[in-house]
């Protein structure tokens, strides 16, 4: 756990640097156990900045998602760096935008902050609803202890965490040009047992597990758009001409988003659980894309988002790829 | 009048030739859906995730249909009775207030015909949620705008207060089921609805923001609470109040039909130009659309607030965007 004295000193130092316009971070939210996206654009700001079993955003998304005003006349465009704040996986959302060249890797100083794993705000909401209380969390030799207002609560990780963090093999950073805090455990196995109760079931049955679920779909979009590897510039939502995907919202239409959204994630997730976490009719699409990591890492060894220098999978070719797989 | 728990499933069945639709789990979510089971209900729980407007707006609803080669055009089937059982208070009044738009210079027949045959029976708030302020913002738990019958749990049974002749039509073949309700019923309820009413612990001041907005326009508080914006449509689809519409046609071999879909401000292609202008660029443009729709637009031609302080755009915005924020800092900013 990073002593937040020390990670804000060193966002100001960082901030006050020629070389970096922004840092993002995260910051307390208005109320309960919620935290914020926070961009801190002078020193003073970095004094509400905060790392937290509470701090859920992936904020890798804003490196892509930044809009691009256009530049006044007879002045220069910004060409400082980003400063960026990143658990484990959130660095590796970096690292794979830079093997893709969505990014430059000279255009962001990376800040690691090895992370211990993240609450699910739902698991949380069930044991105490409706808190208004601002609620500050701590990671406590494998614990998680929570401030509330009734008193201190602490519970075992396992009990509390995102499922994504169960799963995790990268609570470190795996690139970072400057470190707050110490190395945590990996605790995650590198096998996908999270995923065999369904793989177990026939056709028929993950169908029925998931046709509800899409159907309940309501193309809000948020999963898409809080993903830091959709960062295309046009989606094939958007497209009306031709129209790919329809904008009627049913099981059809539905499932051909959820579907095309997957295949395009395969062999780039780097899981970090955010389509999951926003969406507001609780999909389980971690499901979807573990799924598909576990395909990708059984047929080619490959895992994204670790080394900004390797190939993406699918512009790689190997000669001795499977081909099993292909009809 | 008293309307038994035990009767509740007689009560509902009592009512002919209407699909009832009531909150429900559809997948993990609360929503409106017709009634098979009146054990299905969760009339208990706190707002739906999607709030009703589903069922006199579907968020896609078939316009007309047509065929390749032919000139006739079917419009839609008419729409049925429908009774919406069960809705909170602030969401009949986002009804009552969306009404505005619908039945303004021209008559939307597809939600006039959705509209005028659905009956609000609504259920009084009595355990409101944390990001809940409709106190704020003009209603209640208990209000009565929109409603055509409002129901109060008193633990073994429901007082109902009749609010129109809807209402009362509704009650007519049930006579046999209700009991008087008596003075001490009343009062109970009355207690209910105050304490529910004190609960709610977030407010704001509104009377201000109409006035300040247009003066604000080129305030650098936009850009501030839109920083974080991911530029998804949580906000205005979850939202009673929002009630934006696309509209597009759809071909399925000879077959084609025109459709509408509910739309989001918060989504770029919302008012990009043929020409590839958008004049609304960013997401700083898209935030403060969102806030002057609801908090100026609406107030100069309708004289109301299009905000029912439901809470559900803060309760599931991604990124703790909170309206209630964003207007205390309306309120604050410099003009």
């Amino acid at each position: 756990m990073p002593d937040l004295e020390k990670l804000r000193a060193l966002a100001k130092e960082t901030i006050s640097r020629d070389d970096i316009k922004c840092l993002i971070g995260w910051r307390p939210g208005t109320y309960g156990y919620r935290t914020s996206p926070h961009f801190v654009r002078s020193p003073e700001d970095a004094d509400q900045l905060i790392f937290s079993p509470l701090c859920s955003s992936n904020l890798a998304t804003y490196l892509t998602l930044a809009e691009k005003r256009p530049v006044p006349r007879g002045a220069q465009p910004d060409t400082r760096k980003v400063a960026i704040l990143v658990k484990g996986c959130d660095s590796r959302a970096v690292v794979q935008q830079v093997a893709e060249q969505g990014i430059k890797r000279e255009a962001v100083y990376v800040i690691g902050c090895p992370c211990e794993g993240i609450i699910d705000l739902r698991k949380l909401e069930d044991k105490y609803p409706h808190t208004l209380e601002r609620v500050e969390a701590r990671w406590e030799n494998g614990k998680i202890s929570l401030d509330l207002p009734g008193g201190r609560a602490v519970f075992p990780r396992e009990e509390i965490v995102a499922g994504k963090c169960l799963t995790c093999r990268y609570p470190n950073p795996v690139i970072a040009d400057v470190t707050v805090g110490e190395d945590v455990e990996v605790r995650g196995s590198a096998g996908f047992e999270d995923i065999n109760w369904l793989e177990v079931k026939n056709a028929q049955e993950r169908w029925a597990f998931w046709r509800d679920k899409v159907n309940s779909c309501l193309r809000c979009y948020s999963c898409r758009n809080v993903c830091p590897m959709c960062y295309c510039e046009e989606c094939i939502l958007e497209k009306q001409n031709p129209a790919w995907i329809q904008r009627s919202v049913n099981i059809s239409e539905n499932t051909a988003f959820q579907l095309a959204r997957a295949f395009h994630l395969a062999g780039r997730c780097i899981e970090c659980g955010e389509c999951e976490r926003v969406c507001p009719v609780e999909i389980p699409l971690t499901h979807l894309n573990r799924k598909l990591v576990k395909e990708v890492s059984e047929q080619f060894a490959f895992t994204p988002g670790v080394d900004p220098e390797a190939k993406p999978l699918l512009v790689g070719y190997r000669p001795n790829d499977k081909e099993d797989f292909i009809l | 009048m008293k309307l038994n728990k035990d009767k509740l499933a007689d009560f509902l069945a009592a009512i002919p030739g209407k699909t009832i639709f009531g909150p429900q789990l559809s997948g993990e979510t609360l929503k409106f859906t017709p009634i098979t089971k009146t054990g299905d209900l969760c009339l208990t729980a706190n707002n739906t995730t999607v709030p009703p407007k589903s069922v006199v707006f579907p968020q896609t609803e078939t316009m007309l249909r047509f065929e390749q080669g032919a000139t006739d055009i079917r419009t839609a089937e008419p729409a049925g009775e429908t009774v919406l059982f069960g809705i909170r208070p602030c969401d009949a009044r986002a009804m009552y207030i969306v009404d505005n738009v619908f039945f303004w210079d021209v008559d939307d027949p597809y939600y006039l015909a959705r509209r005028t045959n659905s009956t609000l029976v609504g259920m009084a708030c009595l355990d409101p949620c944390v990001n809940c302020f409709c106190t704020s913002m003009g209603g209640g738990p208990a209000s009565t705008e929109g409603l055509d019958l409002l129901l109060t749990d008193l633990g073994d049974s429901y007082l109902l207060e009749v609010l129109t002749g809807k209402g009362e039509m509704l009650c007519q073949g049930a006579g046999n089921l209700l009991d008087e309700a008596s003075v001490a019923d009343k009062e109970a309820a009355k207690l209910l609805q105050q304490k529910a009413a004190g609960q709610i612990r977030r407010k704001i001041d509104p009377s201000g923001i109409p006035a300040r907005l247009p003066a604000l326009w080129e305030s650098p508080v936009w850009e501030k609470v839109s920083a974080s914006c991911l530029g998804c449509g949580i906000c205005t689809y979850l939202c009673p109040t929002c009630h934006c519409f696309d509209m597009q046609d759809e071909t399925e071999g000879a077959e084609s039909r025109r459709y509408r879909t509910w739309d989001s401000c918060m989504f770029p292609e919302y008012t990009l130009h043929a020409s590839g202008h958008n004049p609304r660029p960013a997401r700083r443009e898209r935030t403060r659309n969102r806030i002057n729709h609801k908090f100026s637009y609406f107030v100069d031609k309708f004289k109301v607030i299009a905000c029912v302080g439901c809470g559900r755009c803060i309760n599931l915005c991604p990124v703790n965007i909170d309206i209630l924020d964003i207007l205390s800092k309306v309120g604050e900013e410099a003009l």
